[in-house]
């Protein structure tokens, strides 16, 4: 199941008038978008543009009120588009009872991951966290949690990764390791979809910049040759100023 | 099975290291007991043994609704709902995994509260144990299966701690008959009515296999 998912190779996305309403307010008005496989894409815009609704939608954890959404392969089966995705929202779906590492081998199983504690072992490693993987988690500062969170939605390798403002509590050390991760996880042939405030992050990270203001696309902006500093200049010029 | 496997041992690990959901059911449980001790006219039961069963079932039921309440509401604590409900698994599984959580800690409930029950009313039930013991596994069973699933269905709405008694206990009306009536047989005569066992049985298997179908939707936000 998992491995079949991770070797599925990138998965793309494609929204025609997908739109979220809860009773009479509008989350996100019919949206059209549409995200290659294997690509980077930012989300940014201010609270309350929808950016938290449409990543929930793509993750199959809400359902449209209207429109269409195909994310990865065409799969009846809600089952196995899910265990192509990897999410990480702004809770971070941790047990505060549980190690770290117990997280991480739950996760796993929960994923169908062979071998369970021998990829939270190799998860903590690469992830670096081996100095507070035996704790418990609800002990931890939100920049720890931040980390064993993102290990976790990474845990079962997936071709399609959302991420909801996941430098949040991080220091500048931890902020930056997780860029390289990203990165690499890009450059690994993953799509990955990114939610942020930081413009700065979105233009250094993603190939394409999607602006969402009171829940309609306000603005999509490729990188292309550009380098990120000035990435982020045209951003700023786009977005008026404000993300 | 797997899941089930995965769900219930972080349950039960979660519980032992937290203490947050036995300690409360077992204690509102004996003191459900004592309330109704007090109640009685004259402190006992009057005379009157047939009492016995409905004092008991009512003591469980509070105490499962308690529990059951709780076991959901920690799946709040950092959206871990939402990580239960992205995996990639049929939900019915993870369903399993909770129900059995409930019931085993259902189950030391029950004991607890029987062994205090039967000093404190005088009712004998050391003699009709094993039996006893059968009733209350298929009563827990029943319990567990139905108040899971809407334990699931009430977490996210805003009077959650209201609104699964609301939705449940018009539903265990069946199983609640079917427990105090075998209970009752076997404390009068050292046997339990075949029927109310039959009713048991059937409402255990009804609510195991709706449930197990159902949850896949529970867990859609």
């Amino acid at each position: 199941m998992t491995s079949a998912a991770a070797s599925a190779g990138a998965w793309a996305v494609t929204a025609v008038g997908l739109e979220k309403r809860f009773g009479p307010v509008s989350a996100l008005r019919p949206l059209d978008l549409t995200i290659a496989a294997g690509s980077s894409i930012a989300v940014v815009g201010p609270n309350g543009a929808g950016k938290t609704t449409l990543l929930r939608l793509l993750a199959g954890l809400a359902r449209p009120s209207g429109g269409r959404l195909e994310v990865g392969p065409a799969e009846p089966d809600r089952r196995k588009r899910r265990a192509g995705i990897g999410y990480l929202g702004h809770a971070t779906l941790l047990y505060p009872e549980l190690t770290a590492r117990e997280n991480l081998a739950f996760a796993a199983r929960l994923y169908g991951v062979a071998e369970p504690e021998a990829r939270a072992d190799a998860l903590v490693k690469a992830h670096g966290l081996e100095s507070f993987a035996d704790r418990r988690t609800g002990e931890f500062s939100r920049g720890m949690a931040q980390r064993v969170a993102i290990a976790r939605a990474l845990v079962h390798e997936p071709p399609l990764v959302l991420l909801d403002e996941p430098f949040t509590g991080l220091d500048p050390e931890a902020a930056d390791a997780l860029a390289a991760r990203l990165a690499g996880l890009h450059a690994g042939g993953r799509t990955v979809l990114l939610v942020t405030h930081d413009l700065a992050r979105a233009a250094a990270f993603a190939e394409r910049v999607v602006l969402l203001r009171r829940g309609a696309l306000a603005a999509d902006v490729e990188r292309g040759d550009s380098e990120p500093h000035d990435f982020e200049a045209s951003l700023r010029a786009a977005l008026g100023g404000r993300p | 099975m797997n899941i089930l496997r995965a769900v219930l041992a972080k349950d039960l690990l979660s519980e032992w290291r937290s203490r947050d959901r036995l300690p409360a059911m077992l204690v509102f449980a004996l003191l459900t007991v004592v309330v109704l001790r007090f109640a009685q006219p004259g402190g006992s039961l009057g005379g009157d043994p047939a009492q016995a069963p409905g004092l008991l079932w009512v003591a469980y039921v509070f105490a499962a609704v308690l529990g059951m309440n709780r076991a959901f509401a920690l799946e709040l604590e950092n959206d871990a709902l939402a990580g239960l409900a992205l995996a990639p698994v049929d939900r019915g599984w993870i369903f399993l995994g909770k129900a059995a959580s409930n019931l085993l800690l259902l189950v030391v409930a029950q004991i607890t509260t029987a062994v205090f029950f039967s000093v404190l009313f005088g009712v004998d039930l050391a003699g009709v144990a094993l039996p006893f013991l059968g009733i209350a596994f298929l009563g827990a069973v029943g319990l567990t299966a139905a108040g899971t699933l809407f334990a699931g269905i009430s977490v996210r709405t805003r009077y959650r701690e209201v609104m699964l008694p609301l939705l449940l206990f018009p539903l265990l009306v069946p199983l609640l008959v079917g427990a105090v009536q075998a209970t009752a047989g076997l404390l009068a005569d050292g046997r339990a009515d075949p029927g109310a066992l039959q009713l048991l049985c059937v409402y255990d298997a009804v609510f195991l296999i709706a449930s197990f179908l159902l949850f896949e939707y529970v867990l859609d936000e």
